[in-house]
């Protein structure tokens, strides 16, 4: 038995070790920047059943936490007729994929002349086809418009490959031979892993190799067990919003009810809003990643990842709706819903475990694609980059600034300038953080970052696929929400929206001198701003986080022109702020507050007048025991108090009688 | 001591200083003092004089410093400036938004605190475009008032970082002249000087770690020229660097984040030396100590570099030696992971408290208290330096964490599984310097030194399938051996190319001739006459459309690029999976290292004494209880061959061959090893 857990942890490290391998290969023979610069791939080992066995420790949840989906469809296609020398191929979201972008190769490994595991690599392939360069785009109206869909396919078939079709594929896509050569990439990386995995069944022996997995994944299980049992049974509620689906006005609203029982979590979507023509939906393998993701990241870090901390997960979420669309809703939002269903699970958790709460994030991938004719090349010059933003404040940490976020895996958000420059007929003009753009809190977010693009060539044009513009990430435990991500063009000095729906942009035409803008939202706030050290604050101050008007205004501390804090000038401003703040009990409601996907928030004129506000305003209440602070829409109301509905108080944690905060809801740094 | 001369190896380690010397007469001097931190140069100054050589006998002094290391990982570098293309003063802080080092599935994880905070970092107007172009020049800018921000700002070292330097250094050497001369002594560190190559994150990072290791290193630097001139000594002190070379004090000064990796890469140019001794072309160098391990790779005689390196959290675009450092020694404490399975390291009981078998206080079972239980080290029996082991603390040790385990009993079995487990990242180690690069470890001789490493070497031998171990004499004092003998050695590297194709190989030629002009003149600054020089070539190549590039060998006198051409697909394929020789390929970078040949001396290896070799027998665990011989380095003759399982003990270091290795003593002195399964 004690030999026995020592030969566990060495077959994990060998497996843990194939897919180092793989990612190592990938990343140093690919043709696409957004891979070799971006790392936007993920490899993983995963079983004949599609269970995932191993991934290394830069692999992104995004893409793995969907490969066992789209595995298990692989195997639910072919079934039987897998066979040495196959190849598979697939991208469909509506069998597990993630967006069309993300590639998924799977090279199935043979044991004893049975189906064993299967190498799987993902690599986010610069374009597909579609609408826009590169296909990603924030005004698409069905799938169709983002490129080709590859449901499971066998395009190599007991070792002879299917040129024609991937001739019809790589010449449908823009930038034909940079395709071929990530396809080689991936081909090269999925044989020499399987060469790789078959020497450990020469090593180990095969039947004992894989009775080991099983033993892992069953440990994992055990554990993730245990700390669910940790947590007080019952039924977490949250509500969150994506701003629109790219073509109107209305947000989309998600709903979480999370439910603890026993060693079960059952994590239930029902009641989202409808799946829509714009690129915000996904298919049915997103809601499983996020929960899987925050799960994990909240309960059990430690234990190397492998299926088995999944087992106890259940998923309930009804088809047709954004979070589980149908043909022919388009996918490509799918970064910007899993943070929609990320942030769900965080606030829901945080309910249940305090100390875990903590502060939204930017919201999804921020996908900007600049293109044109490359006056040199002849062909099309292509700059993808996807900023990165503030992180989230926790009950003991600030948020850090312009980084990947928890969730996410390592990868560059943008690319070098001088490596940029030299490819692309641009200028990367500045590249900074967005000061001011923290969401406030006794541990306040990260900022967001500024990146000015001058493209010098007319005949250009800009395409973005982002979210958090009009209703920015949210605060925790009492917490300010951060700066929205906002995405403009400067022309000849003065600020252009280039589209009427903010952050979802399709092939807005560029003219040479134009300056892209992308500010990015800062991270959630934790707690009272005005329970923030003092010395903190003069801190920001100090290295021009803040300036010293913020630092006042948002925080209550008075810095002196020495730049020390004015102990006694910080008191009395504080003091003024608490009493400003708009305090009222919460009544409950027997009314629906609903309209369509927005909750309206009634407010007695009162407060209203107080607030600043008018009907329509985008509002918000918080409590410091609350996880998220709860989101709605003014309505001037007539009774005298602020009656929320029962499910608005569940959101929200409180109940009836508790004292909440209603205050407004900033896009920009104030 | 006679009239001999000596050179002088030193290495510095967390715990020991250690410092050998060999007398042209062949004798080799050894000594090892505690470390002293903080005043390293003491540590030196103790070393030799417990040496007993006469400070006037020394010829050569070649030190292996930890003082970059130390002073990076305490924060306690100089308060730095830095000066960027306007617009960009962030980049330092936000990189390219990457975390860089863990955070995965952490909410509380916080990026480290970058090396110049962001009040110290200011902006210059001016604009190079990718072409060299002036976008925006640089006229009329007021560095009275710079100057004057950084002095109000109290900076001691500034780092100038500006936008496409690499193309042009114009601008950036302009701007550092201009406060060179206007604050006096503060040293600058220009980006493109020390890295010219594409990518301002990293440039301006290496730039960054440069400046503020800057005033650290020249004051250790002078304090040590000082303290050895007083105790006579005039031979010239050279400093280790990253990349495998000495360099004159003067050079390590300007370049100091030339010198992170001063101390291991003692370690693999001693293992070089052995290598080629022992007539060996291909080793993996397995350096374990206490609290770490070093691994490298070493393909026909020539060590790995490495150009994209990461110090902590920070970039670092110098070439090193492709050493992997994992936090897994002897002194490394098994513990329980959450799943119930078990974890060695990187906790490490260090040399306070120490394992527990050393009876000092130390309670946590460690990967020496497994070794001592299943036999492999003495018990009752001094070790070198007297410490005698105690096998009941470490049998404790191990009851304790059965008790966590959730199960009394089975120390035993407990301490294999922990050196399994302690073997299992080691060979993790190995993969990421071989497998991970391409290379196959089992076409490999893996060569074990440092205080640990014969005594686990086969056993990760093992589980890689490599089928040879080599270990050297003084098996403890290789690093310093390697100082010792290290030749001078610049680098250089020109971003320059194009596609092979259009490219006239006259054009490489010429670029490649001034460069070598510069090398060789650069080490006759250093003393070093040209009939030792030697200069090597290398191309970093790519198909065009990829990124990461592949270094190729190459030679000025090659007619035509078929030899280029050829030596690339064939390395892609092995490396890859796939050649594509229909493509086009590009030359992006022309590398150049210039060697100044040091003499060395003879080392005689070879057992000086006779008689029986076998100091005891006793039981070690080998899956099983095997009865198994203990035999004394010093009396095995060359030539003689004793099958496993077996155990060879020395002055500082014990080899262990497991049931099914052969040793063999090399005409070199070293052990060589055979056995195992290439699986």
């Amino acid at each position: 038995m004690r030999e026995e857990i020592g030969r566990l942890e060495l077959i994990r490290e060998s497996l843990v070790a194939v897919v180092n391998e793989m990612r190592a290969n990938v990343i140093h023979s690919s043709y696409s920047s957004i891979i070799y610069e971006g790392h936007d791939f993920s490899c993983a080992l995963v079983a004949g059943d599609g269970r995932l066995v191993a991934q290394g420790v830069d692999d992104n949840p995004i893409h793995n936490f969907a490969v066992p989906y789209s595995t298990a469809e692989v195997v639910r296609a072919f079934g039987e007729d897998i066979h040495e020398g196959d190849l598979f191929l697939h991208n469909d979201p509506y069998t597990g994929g993630t967006h069309l972008n993300d590639v998924l190769m799977l090279y199935p490994v043979f044991h004893d002349g049975r189906l064993a595991m299967f190498t799987a690599t993902r690599c986010h392939w610069g374009d597909v086809g579609g609408m826009t360069p590169g296909s990603l785009s924030g005004r698409v109206q069905e799938i169709y418009q983002e490129g080709l869909r590859i449901v499971p396919t066998r395009i190599c078939d007991r070792g002879r490959m299917n040129e024609a079709w991937l001739t019809l594929l790589f010449d449908n896509m823009r930038i034909t031979r940079e395709r071929r050569g990530d396809f080689n990439t991936m081909l090269g990386t999925s044989r020499k892993a399987a060469d790789h995995v078959g020497r450990l069944f020469t090593r180990f022996g095969g039947e004992a190799l894989l009775a080991a997995i099983e033993e892992l994944i069953a440990r994992a299980e055990n554990v993730m067990r245990e700390r669910i049992a940790g947590i007080p049974d019952g039924a977490y509620h949250a509500e969150g919003y994506l701003d629109s689906d790219g073509h109107g006005a209305a947000p989309l609203r998600g709903r979480l009810a999370l439910t603890v029982a026993g060693e079960r979590l059952v994590a239930d979507f029902t009641g989202s809003s409808p799946q829509t023509k714009g690129p915000t939906n996904v298919g049915p393998a997103m809601a499983f990643n996020a929960v899987a993701s925050i799960v994990k990241s909240c309960l059990d870090p430690d234990t190397p990842v492998n299926h088995g901390s999944f087992n106890p997960i259940e998923i309930v979420n009804p088809p047709g709706s954004f979070l589980n669309a149908t043909l022919p809703a388009p996918c490509g939002g799918m970064v910007e819903c899993r943070a929609l269903m990320c942030g769900l699970v965080v606030s829901a958790l945080g309910q249940a475990l305090p100390g875990k709460r903590t502060g939204d994030l930017k919201g999804g991938g921020n996908h900007v694609y600049v293109s044109g004719p490359h006056p040199d090349r002849g062909d099309l010059f292509l700059l993808y980059e996807y900023p990165a933003a503030g992180t989230g404040a926790t009950g003991r940490t600030d948020g850090s600034h312009g980084v990947r976020a928890f969730p996410e895996g390592d990868f560059n958000a943008v690319q070098s300038a001088e490596v940029v420059e030299a490819q692309c007929p641009v200028r990367i003009e500045s590249y900074g953080l967005r000061e001011g753009s923290c969401g406030d809190g006794e541990f306040r977010g990260g900022l967001g970052i500024r990146r000015d693009v001058r493209v010098l060539v007319g005949d250009a044009s800009l395409s973005v696929l982002a979210d958090k513009n009009l209703i920015p990430p949210f605060g925790v435990a009492g917490g300010v929400g951060g700066a929205a991500n906002r995405f403009t063009v400067v022309r000849r000095g003065e600020t252009v929206e280039p589209s009427p729906v903010p952050g979802k942009v399709g092939g807005f035409a560029l003219d040479a001198g134009d300056v892209v803008r992308m500010e990015t939202s800062g991270g959630g706030g934790y707690g009272d701003p005005l329970d923030r050290a003092p010395a903190r604050v003069r801190d920001d101050v100090a290295l021009g986080y803040l300036t010293s008007g913020q630092a006042r205004e948002r925080y209550g501390v008075v810095v002196d022109p020495a730049g020390g804090v004015d102990a006694r000038a910080t008191a009395h401003e504080r003091e003024r702020l608490r009493a400003a703040r708009v305090l009222a009990p919460a009544t409950l409601s027997n009314e629906s507050d609903l309209d369509g996907p927005r909750r309206r928030i009634r407010l007695p004129a009162d407060l209203a007048r107080r607030l600043g506000v008018e009907s329509g305003t985008l509002v918000e209440i918080a409590t410091p025991a609350c996880g998220a602070a709860l989101r709605g829409w003014a309505e001037i109301a007539e009774r005298p108090d602020l009656a929320l509905s029962a499910d608005a108080l569940a959101a929200l944690g409180a109940h009836a009688g508790d004292t909440v905060e209603v205050r407004p809801v900033h896009l920009v740094p104030r | 001591m006679n009239g001999s001369t000596h050179l002088v190896g030193v290495d510095v380690g967390g715990t020991f200083t250690d410092l050998v010397a060999c007398g042209s007469d062949g004798v080799l001097h050894s000594a090892k003092v505690p470390s002293l931190p903080g005043e390293q140069w003491r540590g030196v100054l103790d070393a030799l004089a417990a040496l007993g050589v006469a400070p006037g006998s020394l010829r050569a002094f070649v030190h292996g410093t930890t003082i970059a290391t130390n002073a990076l990982l305490e924060r306690k570098g100089a308060r730095t400036g830095l000066v960027t293309t306007e617009g960009f003063r962030d980049l330092l802080e936000v990189g390219k938004g990457r975390r860089l080092v863990g955070g995965l599935f952490d909410p509380q994880w916080q990026r480290p605190a970058p090396l110049v905070p962001r009040d110290r970092r200011l902006e210059v107007s001016e604009r190079l475009a990718a072409d060299g172009s002036v976008v925006r020049p640089l006229d009329g800018f007021d560095f009275d008032a710079l100057a004057a921000e950084l002095r109000g700002k109290e900076v001691e070292a500034v780092a100038v970082a500006l936008l496409n330097s690499y193309v042009d250094r114009g601008h950036e050497r302009a701007v550092a002249r201009a406060l060179a001369g206007r604050l006096d002594g503060v040293p600058i560190s220009e980006s493109a000087a020390l890295t010219p190559e594409r990518g301002e994150f990293e440039r301006t990072s290496t730039a960054v770690l440069n400046a503020y290791l800057t005033p650290v290193m020249r004051g250790y630097l002078i304090a040590l020229q000082a303290a050895l001139a007083e105790r006579g000594v005039s031979a010239p002190v050279n400093i280790m660097g990253s990349n495998g070379g000495a360099m004159a004090l003067r050079a390590a000064a300007e370049r100091c984040a030339g010198t992170f990796l001063s101390g291991p890469v003692g370690g693999v140019t001693g293992a070089v030396r052995v290598a080629e001794r022992a007539r060996v072309e291909d080793v993996i160098t397995f350096d374990m100590g206490g609290t770490s391990t070093d691994v490298a790779l070493v393909h026909g005689l020539a060590p790995r570099m490495s150009h994209d390196n990461r110090i902590d959290a920070f970039p670092l675009k110098m070439p090193q030696l492709d050493i992997h450092t994992i936090g897994a020694g002897g002194g490394s404490i098994v513990w329980v992971q959450s799943d119930g399975t078990l974890g060695v390291g990187p906790q490490s009981a260090g040399a306070a408290p120490g394992p527990a078998c050393y009876g000092r206080g130390g309670t946590e079972p460690t990967v020496s208290d497994a070794n001592l239980l299943l036999g492999r080290l003495p018990v009752g029996r001094p070790l070198a330096g007297g410490l005698v082991l105690d096998a009941g603390r470490a049998r404790a040790a191990f009851r304790g964490l059965g008790e966590r385990a959730g199960g009394g009993g089975g120390e035993v079995a407990l301490a294999s599984a922990s050196l399994r487990i302690a073997v299992a990242r080691m060979a993790g180690a190995v993969r990421e310097v071989s497998v991970h690069r391409g290379f196959d470890p089992r076409d490999f001789t893996l060569l074990g030194f440092g205080g640990a490493g014969p005594m686990h070497a086969m056993s990760v031998a093992e589980e890689l399938g490599i089928t040879r171990v080599l270990v050297p004499r003084r098996p403890g004092h290789l690093s310093a051996l390697g100082q010792m003998l290290a030749d001078l050695r610049r680098d250089a590297v020109a971003a320059w190319g194009g596609r092979v194709s259009e490219l006239p190989i006259d054009a490489l030629r010429a670029r490649a001739h001034a460069m070598r002009a510069e090398g060789a003149a650069t080490l006759e600054a250093d003393g070093m006459g040209r009939e030792r020089h030697r200069h090597e070539f290398t191309l970093d190549v790519r198909y065009v459309g990829q990124s990461f590039t592949l270094p190729v060998r190459w030679e000025p006198d090659d007619a035509d690029w078929t030899p280029l051409r050829t030596a690339f697909d064939a390395r892609h394929e092995e490396t890859f999976g796939y050649a594509d020789p229909a493509n086009d390929v590009e030359i992006v970078n022309v590398r150049l290292v210039s060697i100044g040949e040091v003499d060395k001396p003879a080392l005689d290896f070879t057992p000086q004494r006779a008689g029986d070799p076998v100091l005891e027998r006793r039981s070690v665990w080998f899956g099983e209880w095997r009865e198994t011989p203990v035999l004394d380095r010093e009396r095995l003759p060359v030539g003689s061959r004793t099958e496993g399982p077996a155990i060879v003990e020395e002055a500082g270091g014990t080899t262990v061959a497991p049931p099914g290795w052969t040793i063999e003593v090399d005409p070199s002195g070293a052990l060589r090893c055979e056995g195992g399964v290439r699986w």
